[in-house]
């Protein structure tokens, strides 16, 4: 299977939300690669949500391997995962700060589960990160760096959220990594944030004014 | 000029992400690839060539005049930290180098051009000068109608000047997928032609004997040419050690440094002390709308727009603005007058698709060592086009 033909398993046409699936690791797939991800094949349980409800979207912030695992979960639990990693991958042979061809072979096991999951019309989303993506620590000038920040401009506007229904944000990680909080912060007027470390219920959260916002 | 409607468009979004490099299809909430091709007359490509030829002329003309008699730049008043470097370019030569620009041109409702500004220093829209086109011809099955293929003129600018079969370094904000798309496809189209392109950031690069000698972890060695997409203000802030050698080198690059010049909104400041001595700009003031000095007292009809934006950023348009934006833009014309400029505001003519919705049109010319190269155009239901616009392909009547 392409890249392109996998892309299209992750943002069938016509579909909510799915304008915001990235491509850059899709298009990425179909260079050679040396990498191999071994894959835990057990989809974790959602312990944090006892119910499903259509006004709440999901920020999954895991590694990329464990956000995806947790997408394919929450994609059983009626909710579309919208893989938004957005990192590139060095030249051949070039050490680099980040691992983004990681998620690839986890993006071709997903993509061949999600074709075995309804989901509805109005499935609310679960937007899916790679917490590795804020890797940027060089030993040496010579290394490549390709951690990446996510952007406001990376996911729908809180008026958008609004427009379809979604009134809260739940965000799921290890932490609350500091690019999310700061494109979250405009947020947190119009919708409701709260955050859980993935085992126990959410907790609403506020976020802090950063000095560059 | 007008809009056609690309049918069997979600198949066409998905081959220009994966086949065009259109890596960034979504802003926002907005869509960034068109629905829409952008049909040109003859005439009206012809008419934006010369004129990009014109322009690029006097642009390139007057930065050699300011490179040897920098004191005349002052009004510019290009970064502090830029300066001590700008003194290392005394070697510039332009035949070692590629000088690439793109003149944004906006149709206006008095049948004329008007343009809004050059992008001097790191142009791009590579790939939609290129490819997209191209994927609309397919799509729209017509032979009545072509493109132009900027890439290749960029190709073989570069392939006159770099050695052959050599190392082309593409310095980018690694960071960013959307900066790595355009020189990905810029770089794979070298690699067609047999050069060998490597990745990095401007920090990847030191400078020997004023050579280029990347460090790039796995790729040490010297580069014969440099394609930098790293918007030089930036690099300032970057600091890295070395940077002072992209000033001086005689590694063909594109662009080289000299491009500053041109690259502020303040440029045309200095154009009335550059014509007393003998240069040209007539070009420049039939399209380009009055830009003075930010003064306390703003004539009616003029907007504020930063020295060293982009991408429409800034632009004091009120009905163009988001919430509380416009009065940001005021706020920091009042503490940094001297970072903005006042400019006349022209009037955009609308372009009506088939389908009835109107749209605000930016055609990016491109000229490469002086010859136009291309286009590549963006248009907005906003007056204002800037980072949420759609990419639409430029296609020009054969007849």
């Amino acid at each position: 299977m392409t890249g392109k033909e996998l892309y299209q398993i992750w943002a069938p046409t016509n579909k909510r939300w799915v304008e915001w699936v990235r491509p850059v690791p899709f298009i990425h797939m179909d260079q050679p690669s040396s990498f191999y991800e071994v894959i835990d094949e057990d989809l974790p349980e959602i312990y944090y949500l006892k119910e499903v409800t259509k006004d709440t979207a999901i920020f999954v912030d895991f590694d990329g391997a464990r956000s995806i695992e947790e997408g394919i979960a929450l994609a059983k639990r009626g909710f579309r995962p919208i893989p938004i990693f957005n990192g590139t991958n060095p030249n051949f042979e070039t050490k680099a700060t980040t691992n983004n061809a990681s998620i690839e072979p986890l993006l071709r096991w997903g993509g061949e589960l999600l074709t075995q999951i309804p989901l509805e019309e109005d499935a609310p989303p679960a937007f899916l990160l790679d917490e590795n993506r804020l890797h940027r620590y060089k030993s040496t000038p010579s290394i490549f760096d390709n951690s990446w920040d996510i952007y406001p401009q990376d996911i729908p506007s809180p008026d958008y959220f609004l427009q379809h229904g979604i009134t809260k944000l739940i965000v799921c990680g290890n932490q609350f990594h500091h690019d999310l909080e700061k494109v979250l912060y405009r947020y947190q007027k119009k919708l409701q944030i709260l955050f859980t470390n993935g085992y126990e219920p959410p907790k609403e959260v506020r976020i802090k004014k950063r000095k560059e916002e | 000029m007008k809009l056609v409607t690309i049918p069997d468009y979600e198949n066409y979004r998905i081959d220009a992400m994966f086949d065009c490099y259109k890596w960034d299809p979504q802003f926002l909430d907005s869509n960034t690839i068109s629905k829409h091709a952008l049909v040109l007359t003859k005439q009206e490509a012809r008419s934006l060539a010369r004129l990009t030829e014109l322009l690029d002329q006097e642009t390139r003309d007057a930065e050699l005049f300011l490179n040897t008699h920098l004191s005349l730049a002052k009004k510019l008043r290009l970064p502090k930290k830029l300066l001590p470097e700008l003194k290392r370019m005394k070697n510039y030569d332009p035949k070692r180098h590629i000088r690439l620009t793109r003149y944004d041109f906006h149709p206006t409702k008095e049948g004329e051009w008007a343009i809004s500004e050059v992008n001097s220093d790191v142009p791009g829209g590579f790939a939609e000068a290129s490819l997209l086109p191209k994927l609309a011809l397919q799509y729209l099955k017509s032979n009545k109608v072509e493109s132009i293929d900027f890439g290749s003129h960029l190709v073989k600018a570069l392939s006159k000047k770099i050695k052959k079969k050599g190392t082309v370094f593409f310095v980018h904000c690694t960071s960013y997928s959307d900066d790595r798309q355009v020189m990905q496809y810029l770089g794979d189209q070298m690699e067609q032609h047999g050069y060998h392109a490597l990745y990095g950031a401007i920090d990847h690069l030191r400078f020997q004997n004023q050579e280029a000698i990347s460090i790039l972890d796995g790729h040490q060695g010297k580069v014969d040419g440099i394609v930098r997409f790293t918007p030089l203000e930036w690099v300032k802030d970057i600091k890295p050690k070395t940077w002072s050698g992209y000033f001086d080198t005689t590694t063909p690059s594109c662009n080289h440094p000299i491009a500053i010049f041109a690259q502020t909104k303040r440029f045309p400041f200095v154009w009335e002390q550059l014509e007393s001595y003998g240069l040209s700009f007539s070009t420049w003031r039939k399209l380009l709308p009055n830009t003075i000095e930010v003064t306390k007292k703003v004539p009616p009809g003029y907007l504020y727009k930063p020295a060293w934006g982009r991408v429409g950023e800034k632009i004091s348009i009120q009905e163009a603005c988001e919430e509380g934006e416009y009065q940001k833009i005021l706020k920091e014309v009042k503490r940094h007058p001297k970072r903005y400029i006042l400019q006349k505001q022209f009037s955009s003519q609308l372009l009506e698709s088939p389908e009835g919705e109107w749209f605000h049109v930016c055609i990016g010319s491109y000229a490469v060592d002086g010859k136009h190269a291309g286009f590549y155009a963006r248009m907005s239901r906003k007056l204002r086009i800037d980072s949420d616009a759609e990419d639409i392909p430029v296609l020009i009547e054969r007849t």
